[in-house]
């Protein structure tokens, strides 16, 4: 019994070293600014969060975040279950070629991307002067919030088609081919068992698009040089901007930022388990 | 004029030909199997028929309409697959219903059929079960009963069997030869197990690399096969080639000779002297490996009585049929 | 066993597949193009091309002073993180299992908590004081080793479920090995393949990190990322070629993580 118990001893002693490490760059920070979000200059309270919601800027910049975060994720989701189903269609060589270039280019998000698309559509762009004297657009503001969709759309593709390609292997070839010798056709199949089939999927997907596009940073900084109304925008700021600094304040507006995400997190949890119990 | 007719049929994937120049009838109400190997084409044909897999060339006769042109929603055929493809998000009535939904059936004509026929698979209090809540084989009942539901002209199953285990297996099966009998229902089945070949067909066509090598009945496949591979594939025969089977019947015998095992007799005052090399109980019956003349046969016994256990090494005489004698190509 | 797609849905699927790849290609094209243009302003075509940016960026000695910061940060977070998970992996693995569900929600920390958020208390609590590490690489590597952590936890979690560590340890210790050894020698040589595939996607994310480098060293400690932006007022064209250049390197990594998974399989 002894040399089992030392064993575990041992064991436990190694989980220290990691146990240390994630408490100090994981927890602690996440712990001082649960702490400091209710703490004002008037002592303990809710002070912070009532300064948000009643701010007019503050609620844009959760607004815009919002919103900005939804669209993107809508569309980025659209085009990559088109993209991916096609994409299991095509013959194996065109299909790993793009799976891997998906694969490459969703690491071209943040900073390199904002350059990216300010080349191709920024006032001068080449993209924004093609479109000018084709006659299909008047004016093209890419540092506006269509523009920023555009550009989360942009990064949520490759993130939404690695994420769905292996989510169609749940839809059988034998329930296709039994829907058709029972008289539906594509459509039918689709509407009465191929999406329900793979909702649970889609809506994950769909969540995972979202606590993406919410807890970006680098890119909308890198395009708009910080002067976006977006939440983590705003929460850098208050903590590493060149006005007022107010750790606290930023404490409550990223509390509010965590609770939009732990949300959007738990759904995505509920949604995987519920998954299995239909794909099988 | 037969009720299904499958005429010049070829196709080949990619270079390679599955089948070529098939030609196959088949009468209305009549229960056939297509048997054979793994990779005949029998699983090739059947999706063929269903219009699952497309044909180079070409017809496929139902009722005198060719199918090859439709698309397999307009063929009115009935189809349970070996992973019985019930659809997970529906329940058991939901599964059922499906075909009577896409025909635009009312609701309450839908429920009294679907009710109708779930009775039939005696699955009626299972109606709001989900797939995963039941069994191989009342999965598979239900996938039959969805197929029986739109009123099918032709019922396929493809291996609907092989994915069950065998005590269920026996029983399904002859539930669905029962049913297939009350409806009057054409039906071609797909296996490669012979003994559900043998036990269910009214015919039996034996395939073998993309050709019928034989056609008949179960009495007929099994007592008369045609070539080496027929006899091969059906029972337990013994094949010798043409200087074994002249050394064994001590005449000359020109072509190769296949010898069914329980037409040979272990017993008192036969012609041939034997030697026991082995056995093995196979329950019911007991079969031994005898040499005789210099040529090893194996021989079925009926475990009657101890009689019959004849131990390895003993001395034994043989009588063989005659009349079980086949000569094959 | 699937059927044919017939010409006109193959066609479709095509085309759809085609446009995917031009929709992700787009920004890439326009910037290598523009990386290789000797000037391209309010024209649909650059005027001219040439090598001379990316002559100009690798002698410049402020951006091969940011790769090699970039370099040393990931490799040393990367070293980090296989030095603190493996062990934890497989202790949680072998002696405690229960710990596997409490390790899978903690991994969602840093997917639900965003850098951004995680700064605000990493600046105020390691800004000065005895545990001051702001504006040094030392937080930088702490940091990485958080983000890296579902990645490698997930990859390695899976290869250990393939390997069935359980067996492979009674069957080493059966033959004599001590339990450090059978780790050595038996399970370490199993996980190879996946530890090098998890190790080269994580330095590729880490690498492309900009938050964290951005708001807890900035320029005092520049790796590629914040170099990169701190830049945005120079030439257009050097950028692009910075930018190119970048990409590159990560493609080169993805690509050769692409390769051993394939491998694997």
């Amino acid at each position: 019994m002894n040399s089992i118990k030392r064993s575990r001893w041992l064991a436990s002693l190694c989980l220290l070293p990691f146990a240390l490490f994630f408490i100090i760059f994981q927890i602690a920070p996440l712990a001082w600014v649960a702490i400091h979000s209710l703490q004002a200059e008037s002592g303990w309270g809710l002070a912070n969060f009532s300064k948000v919601v009643s701010s007019k800027f503050y609620r844009q910049a959760i607004q815009h975040s919002l919103e900005i975060s939804f669209w993107s994720s809508l569309f980025g989701i659209l085009i990559a279950i088109l993209g991916s189903y096609s994409l299991r269609k095509v013959d194996s060589r065109l299909r790993d070629f793009v799976n891997a270039f998906a694969n490459m280019t969703s690491n071209f998000a943040g900073v390199p991307l904002a350059f990216a698309f300010i080349i191709l559509l920024g006032f001068n762009g080449a993209l924004t002067l093609l479109l000018k004297q084709a006659g299909i657009i008047e004016d093209f503001n890419l540092y506006s919030k269509s523009g920023l969709i555009i550009l989360y759309t942009y990064f949520q593709i490759p993130l939404g088609v690695l994420l769905l390609y292996p989510a169609f292997d749940a839809l059988r070839e034998d329930w296709r081919e039994s829907a058709e010798l029972l008289g539906a056709n594509a459509w039918q199949y689709w509407l009465h068992i191929g999406l329900p089939v793979m909702t649970p999927a889609l809506l994950g997907t769909f969540v995972i698009l979202l606590a993406n596009a919410l807890g970006a940073y680098a890119t909308v900084y890198a395009l708009t040089t910080g002067n976006f109304n977006v939440l983590p925008i705003r929460i850098a700021a208050l903590v590493a901007g060149d006005i007022s600094l107010d750790p606290n304040l930023a404490s409550a507006l990223a509390m509010i930022l965590v609770g939009l995400m732990t949300l959007v997190t738990f759904v995505h949890q509920w949604l995987l388990k519920r998954s299995y119990h239909v794909a099988r | 004029m037969s009720f299904v007719s499958v005429q010049n049929l070829q196709k080949s994937y990619g270079g390679s030909p599955v089948f070529n120049d098939i030609n196959c009838q088949i009468q209305r109400g009549e229960f056939v199997t297509l048997l054979g190997p793994s990779g005949c084409g029998k699983s090739t044909l059947l999706r063929c028929i269903a219009g699952l897999t497309a044909v180079d060339s070409g017809k496929i006769l139902l009722d005198g309409n060719d199918l090859v042109p439709l698309s397999p929603q307009k063929r009115g055929i009935g189809m349970v697959f070996q992973s019985y493809a019930l659809f997970p998000n529906m329940t058991v009535e939901q599964n059922v219903a499906f075909g009577l939904r896409m025909q635009k059936v009312n609701a309450d004509d839908s429920r009294s059929r679907v009710r109708e026929v779930l009775q039939l698979v005696e699955l009626q209090d299972f109606a709001s079960r989900y797939p995963h809540q039941l069994s191989g084989g009342q999965c598979q009942r239900v996938a039959l009963a969805r197929s029986l539901v739109t009123r099918p002209r032709l019922l396929l199953l493809d291996e609907p069997l092989s994915a069950l285990d065998a005590r269920i297996r026996k029983h399904l099966r002859e539930q669905i030869r029962q049913i297939q009998r009350e409806l009057g229902l054409t039906t071609i089945f797909v296996t490669h197990d012979q003994e559900e070949a043998l036990t269910m067909s009214d015919r039996i066509f034996l395939m073998n690399q993309g050709r019928i090598v034989q056609s008949g009945d179960a009495e007929t496949l099994y007592t008369a096969p045609v070539d080496v591979f027929a006899a091969g594939f059906i029972g337990n025969y013994n094949l010798l080639d043409a200087d074994s089977a002249s050394r064994l019947l001590q005449r000359p015998v020109h072509s190769r000779l296949a010898i069914r095992p329980e037409a040979i007799a272990l017993g008192p005052g036969g012609e041939l002297d034997g030697l026991v090399r082995s056995h093995s109980l196979l329950g019911n019956v007991i079969r031994y490996r005898v040499e005789a003349r210099g040529v090893e046969l194996l021989v079925d016994v009926l475990n009657r009585s101890s009689a019959d256990l004849h131990a390895d090494g003993q001395r034994v005489s043989l009588t063989i049929d005659p009349t079980a004698l086949c000569e094959v190509a | 066993m699937s059927r044919a797609e017939t010409g006109p849905s193959r066609l479709y699927h095509r085309l759809v597949v085609y446009l995917l790849f031009l929709i992700l290609l787009l920004p890439l094209a326009g910037t290598l193009l523009y990386s290789l243009a000797t000037s391209w302003s309010a024209s649909l075509l650059p005027s001219g091309l040439t090598f001379k940016w990316y002559l100009a960026l690798w002698s410049d000695p402020r951006f091969l002073a940011a790769f090699g910061q970039s370099l040393l940060v990931c490799v040393g977070a990367l070293l980090l993180s296989v030095l603190l998970i493996l062990p934890l992996l497989f202790v949680v693995h072998y002696h405690f299992p229960r710990l596997d569900a409490l390790m899978n929600i903690l991994i969602l920390l840093p997917f639900a908590v965003p850098p951004v958020v995680s700064s605000v208390g990493l600046l105020q609590l390691y800004g000065s004081g005895p545990m001051a590490m702001v504006g040094t690489p030392w937080i930088l590597i702490g940091c990485y080793f958080t983000v890296a952590l579902p990645f490698m936890y997930r990859a390695i979690t899976n290869n250990l479920q393939a390997i069935n560590l359980r067996d492979l340890m009674d069957a080493a210790q059966l033959l004599g090995a001590s339990t450090f050894q059978a780790a050595f020698l038996v399970v370490l040589p199993n996980l190879r393949k996946g530890l090098l595939v998890a190790l080269l996607l994580s330095f590729s994310f880490l690498f492309g990190e900009f938050v964290f480098a951005n708001l807890l060293v900035g320029t005092r400690y520049e790796t590629l990322q914040v170099y990169l932006n701190n830049m945005r007022n120079s030439s257009g064209h050097f950028n692009s070629a910075l930018v190119i250049s970048y990409f590159l390197f990560v493609l080169v990594l993805t690509w050769a993580a692409n390769r051993l998974n394939k491998d694997k399989s």
